[in-house]
């Protein structure tokens, strides 16, 4: 039987290597779930350089290492968290300060509204965020350490209105790097959570890499539908990857580990050496973290219960009946 | 009239702004809660006070009902324990869109590193922010939702360094410069407005929503204990008092025992530095 769609799953390091190039504008998702560890470890240790990091609150862990390691040179979002503060306790204060680390600042709602707008196709999107803000003051917008200039936003009159608003750019990221619960071998991802800007992310970007905790027969992912975040058309790899996003965490797989997801500026080059450039791929870093902290660490991150839907959906039809119906309506 | 619950014997001035807190969101409706601070106020006012209140957070969850054996409250906005008993998850776009920019928010609860007069916050930078003495932790959703929702209530520890007579940045803007500003630079009127600090609890003078009025803060409610001098002297302008200055009724025990059992690893009820 011809196979109606090839397969797109591939080795992390295989991935990386084909969809993420240098210089590339990349999207790896919000705060500390969904976060492709796995997959930006890869990119570390591929020597990937000059990336622009986007979207509202991109992994504070990743941040730090992707600028450390010299990786990543860019970024706009709504949060440095965690990375600012002053001379001698910031890794990001001290980049930015030798002209290394650019970085213009958005929001979590002004970058999730850029991502819709890039995959919606659409040049620009108006929001009445930053209106009242001092970002919308020439000096601000032009300040020294940013790269956008006047590319970052506009103030427009509305158009039928003519009230203040406020036009973001659409912001296409070249690639997204997402880590789900589960897929297809085809490449459809299916993820279930809060997704902060996840959706939209990987929605815009030109490639997709993501990487699951379960690739599953198509037919789960079919019986299903509404639990697909994408579509396989528009995603590029699946790598399949238990513990994927570990240390951060992943609804009903497990929560993240602070004590590694945290990490000071003192501590970047020893975590480098001994979790990214140390280890040989993801499978190593989490026999290596059971090695180092025993499995009862590992054992207490995992959930303690399993929280399931207690009532299930139908999506049934009567396709013959409708059929036949459509055919009575013609005569 | 029901009998007055046992007041605590013991608790901090933090312990009290959560507590002031938490009773100021009973009745608030559909409330957006922000990083830190707020998920724990909010936890308390849901399960003590208001258990209608809508409580969401920007990564895409409305309407948390917290389960039964809740063990503690949410540590970050995105915290998986949010996901168990909510009504809704869905993404940014639905929070921070659907929901904030369609006007569907009637309080957000949010924190800041500086509030000043006029109700406005800083989250981004001490000093000027293209020479900063020091950086924040940057925007998060803290500037939409003070752009956008009904009604903002800050909560910040009471220090003079961060009540100031006009913030170093403004992030997250309340009346902005006085009455007319909101207006004027496109938002709509927005309030009541509040902060609710260690020491007291601070109102605007404004009828609607920063169209009329001077629009400055003024001390609406005290702390048991809490003096206007030492008020004063912890603010950076000079704080206008009301004539019928309230005195808050201090935490029921049962208040400070749920607080507490809430934060067991003292995630929000230690001082901070840079929140």
């Amino acid at each position: 039987m011809r196979q109606e769609h090839p397969s797109k799953v591939m080795s992390a390091a295989e991935a990386v290597a084909e969809f993420v190039h240098d210089g590339d504008i990349l999207y790896y998702g919000h705060g500390n779930c969904y976060i492709p560890h796995a997959l930006v470890y890869e990119a570390i240790r591929q020597r990937k350089s000059r990336l622009d990091i986007v979207g509202g609150t991109p992994g504070t862990q990743l941040q730090q290492l992707l600028f450390h390691a010299g990786c990543a040179d860019r970024t706009r979002t709504g949060s440095l968290s965690g990375l600012r503060g002053s001379g001698g306790q910031s890794r990001v204060w001290e980049l930015v300060e030798q002209g290394k680390l650019r970085f213009d600042d958005y929001s979590n709602q002004t970058l999730a509204l850029m991502f819709m707008a890039a995959a919606l196709g659409i040049p620009f999107i108006p929001t009445r965020a930053f209106l009242g803000t001092d970002f919308l003051k020439d000096e601000y917008i032009n300040h020294p350490r940013g790269f956008l200039g006047q590319d970052k936003l506009r103030l427009i009159a509305d158009p039928f209105t003519g009230q203040p608003v406020v036009a973001l750019p659409a912001l296409r990221p070249n690639v997204a790097l997402w880590h789900a619960q589960r897929a297809d071998e085809e490449g459809n991802i299916q993820a279930w959570g809060a997704y902060a800007d996840g959706r939209w992310g990987i929605w815009a970007a030109e490639r997709v890499v993501i990487s699951v905790e379960e690739i599953v027969p198509t037919e789960v992912v079919r019986s299903d539908p509404n639990r697909t975040i994408l579509p396989a058309y528009k995603v590029s790899a699946v790598v399949h990857e238990p513990f994927g996003s570990f240390p951060g965490e992943l609804p009903g797989y497990y929560n993240q580990d602070p004590a590694l997801v945290r990490l000071g500026a003192g501590r970047l080059d020893d975590y480098l050496a001994e979790w990214v450039y140390g280890r040989s791929d993801h499978q190593d870093f989490m026999e290596h973290y059971v090695e180092r902290f025993g499995y009862h660490r590992l054992r207490g991150l995992l959930p303690r219960r399993r929280v399931q839907p207690t009532g299930s959906v139908d999506y049934g039809v009567r396709a013959i009946a409708a059929h036949e119906a459509q055919e009575e309506g013609k005569e | 009239m029901t009998p007055r619950a046992p007041v605590a014997e013991r608790y901090t001035r933090l312990e009290m702004m959560f507590v002031a807190a938490a009773r100021e969101m009973a009745g608030r409706g559909v409330i957006f809660v922000g990083m830190s601070y707020p998920l724990l106020a909010a936890t308390l006012a849901k399960l003590h006070h208001d258990p209608d209140l809508h409580f969401c957070t920007e990564q895409g969850i409305i309407d948390w009902r917290p389960p039964a054996d809740l063990e503690r409250a949410p540590v970050q906005v995105s915290d998986p324990i949010l996901n168990i008993g909510a009504a809704f998850l869905g993404d940014s776009v639905d929070a921070l869109g659907s929901l904030l920019m369609g006007g569907g928010t009637d309080l957000a609860i949010l924190p800041a590193a500086q509030v000043d007069r006029f109700g406005n916050g800083n989250t981004i930078a001490i000093g000027d922010y293209n020479r900063p003495v020091r950086w924040l932790g940057g925007i998060g959703g803290n500037m939409d939702a003070a752009c956008l929702a009904k009604a903002v209530m800050f909560l910040v520890p009471h220090e003079r360094r961060r009540f100031m007579q006009r913030v170093d940045f403004i992030t997250s803007p309340g009346y902005i410069d006085g009455p007319g500003a909101r207006r004027r630079a496109g938002l709509d009127p927005q309030g009541a407005n509040l902060i609710v600090t260690t020491l007291g609890i601070l109102r605007f003078d404004t009828p609607d929503g920063g169209i009329t009025g001077s629009c400055e803060a003024f001390l609406d409610t005290i702390y048991p204990g809490v003096t206007v001098e030492e008020f004063q002297a912890n603010t950076g302008w000079p704080v206008r008092i009301s004539p019928d200055l309230n005195v808050l009724e201090p935490p029921s025990q049962e208040e400070i025992d749920l607080l507490r059992r809430l934060d067991p690893t003292h995630v929000h009820l230690r001082e901070r530095g840079d929140v």
